[in-house]
């Protein structure tokens, strides 16, 4: 199905996010806990860093000032961009649930993606703000460069949230052939936690493997909203930096549904 | 054509991986795997027309979910044509899938966590169901259905009954032409299946739904069907009539009894000899297998009550299992007996 007919969709697919509003109401309690996860999570890196920049006050190229702001900022956003669906999926086809899904005339890679954002409005009210509320207190964190730059923070953070689920869904989807699939769904964890850019800044790599590293999809992911965060890319700088995330969740976007489609033909599900 | 399932030829293999047992079996599967063909459904073919009720039937693994997995454009055959309201189910799957409705008595379509409404809305909303039919179609189906009341209840707080009963309306929401059942009568209690099997022959009267049934519940084709198809091991063994079953090969009822005194046993000897076919079970527990069109249930009652004291009684049809077999075997031990 073409990405054109999805579109004239949309109202299906708006469904699919209230659906997956709705259905994490169901676990909202798992939510409170995690807002005092965050919390510690910036702390520590908050001293690691501390005890860094006491020997180099311009560590990697960034203040001090601009690293706490960096790691709060960067951790806040993480709870934004943050999604399970690589695991849902696997769990589906695991337990032969992903029948259920098939037998609906919808596209199930923008069903999933569409629930998807359903929870991030959920975690926006229920993980990020309160997330955002509570560092600020505690930390020196710092505003946006400006205002322009802080609206076009917001917009790279819609492509982040994109570009984490179609990358979900194509990780999800290799289910299908794997069965097992617990390993690369921890392996895709920490390779996105490193090279997103949500533990060090990605200027902390040698240079080899940053020119690498530039070619992955992940640093847009924390690392490039961070960026324009803080003000450290001038405005044709961030126009290309938006183009290519963009660039990313449309190529993402394609190959997951061709990935899909492929895949799906081997579904094998056994008994009930 | 709509309502018309066509399948030919309908062939799917699964090929499964041999695991090796213990330590070193576990480092010789990293490196060599072998792997296991298995057939599930063998070249099917048939032809079901618009508005007709089909049962088909059989033991546990012979491919009737299978079968019903292709029909719905969930799994891709092997080998073989299908075609269903004038699409190809695999090929076709998203405009397919908006023709048809499907229960799978062991899942549900609707969302675990939330109320039932909610996936309502969202079927709605998947096939464009206009408020005014949807409301319509709600009432129609809480007269027999009664879900109405389960509506704001969570899906996981429903009892499988009650659930079955949200699924099978969620499946009809799109009023489509033609409905799949994969075991839609599995675990529910008498009252419950009553219910299912009473809403199904009410939608096909009033619809013309189009409805291929799977069970191992020969109750469930007896009430709806008049129509099976028997599958085993993959191949169908029979398709035709529900009469012509009966006649041919599903004539006979068994009545287990179990004794008050084990000494009495011997007594049932007496019983009509080679055209009651008696079983021990234990030293209590007897079963007794007799031709429909030789004997009446109540003439054997009777003739077992008049011979020993019966603590407990129960009379059941042949299982599907036995008529599986009788198809493969030929004349069975009761016929061969005389």
């Amino acid at each position: 199905m073409s990405a054109a007919a999805e579109i004239a969709n949309w109202r299906v697919y708006r469904e699919f996010a209230r659906i997956g509003f709705v259905n994490i109401l169901a676990f909202r309690l798992r939510y409170y806990t995690g807002v005092l996860t965050y919390f510690l999570n910036v702390t520590v890196y908050y001293f690691i860093w501390k005890a860094l920049y006491a020997s180099d006050p311009h560590f990697a190229g960034f203040s001090f000032r601009e690293i706490v702001t960096y790691v709060a900022v960067g951790w806040m956003i993480r709870s934004l961009y943050f999604n399970n669906i690589d695991q849902d999926m696997a769990q589906e086809v695991m337990e032969g649930k992903i029948s259920m899904t098939l037998i609906k005339p919808v596209s199930v890679q923008w069903m999933f993606i569409s629930q998807a954002l359903g929870e991030t409005v959920f975690r926006l009210g229920m993980l990020s703000l309160p997330v955002a509320a509570v560092l600020s207190l505690v930390f020196p964190v710092s505003p946006p460069a400006s205002l322009a730059h802080g609206a076009l923070f917001l917009l790279s953070l819609l492509g982040s949230v994109l570009l984490v689920s179609t990358l979900n869904f194509i990780v999800g989807a290799c289910a299908i052939r794997l069965k097992s699939i617990l390993g690369l769904l921890r392996a895709k964890f920490f390779v996105q936690e490193l090279l997103s850019g949500l533990l060090v800044p990605m200027t902390l790599f040698p240079a080899p493997l940053q020119k690498l590293f530039a070619f992955l999809p992940f640093e847009h992911i924390g690392y490039t909203p961070m960026l324009i965060y803080l003000g450290k890319l001038n405005f044709p700088q961030v126009a290309r930096a938006l183009a290519v995330q963009a660039l990313w969740v449309v190529m993402l976007a394609t190959f997951g549904a061709w990935f899909w489609d492929r895949m799906s033909r081997k579904i094998t599900i056994h008994g009930g | 054509m709509t309502g018309e399932v066509e399948a030919e030829g309908l062939t799917k293999d699964f090929r499964t991986f041999q695991r090796k047992e213990g330590i070193r079996g576990a480092i010789e599967n990293l490196f060599v795997r072998q792997y296991q063909t298995v057939r599930a459904v063998d070249a099917v073919s048939f032809h079901i027309r618009p508005g007709e009720m089909v049962g088909y039937i059989g033991p546990n693994g012979a491919g009737k979910s299978t079968t019903v997995k292709m029909l719905t454009g969930i799994l891709e055959p092997t080998a073989g044509r299908a075609a269903a309201n004038g699409y190809v189910p695999y090929r076709d799957r998203t405009r397919y899938t908006r023709t048809i409705g499907a229960v799978f008595g062991q899942r549900t379509q609707l969302w675990w966590d939330i109320a039932v409404v909610e996936s309502f809305r969202l079927l709605q909303r998947i096939y464009d169901v206009s408020d005014a039919d949807y409301a319509a179609r709600m009432e129609i189906f809480d007269q027999v259905l009664k879900i109405k009341r389960y509506l704001n209840t969570p899906v996981r707080k429903l009892s499988l009954g009650e659930r079955m009963r949200c699924d099978l309306a969620a499946s009809l929401l799109h009023n489509p032409p033609l409905l799949f059942l994969d075991e839609p009568t599995i675990g529910l209690d008498v009252v419950a299946k009553t219910n299912v099997r009473q809403f199904l022959k009410e939608v096909n009267a009033r619809f013309g739904t189009t409805m291929l049934l799977t069970t191992h519940d020969l109750a469930d084709i007896e009430e709806l069907c008049r129509r099976l198809m028997i599958i085993d091991h993959g191949r169908v063994l029979f398709d035709g009539a529900l009469a012509e079953l009966k006649r041919q090969l599903w004539r006979h009822l068994q009545v287990k009894i179990e004794l008050k005194e084990p000494a009495q046993a011997p007594a049932l000897e007496s019983l009509g000899a080679n055209s009651i076919f008696r079983e021990r079970l234990d030293e209590l527990t007897y079963r007794l297998t007799f031709d429909r069109s030789e004997h009446s249930a109540g003439e054997v009652i009777r003739r077992i009550v008049a011979a020993v004291d019966v603590r407990d009684i129960f009379i059941q049809e042949e299982p599907i299992e036995e008529i599986v077999r009788r198809i493969y075997t030929g004349p069975s031990v009761l016929e061969i007996g005389r």
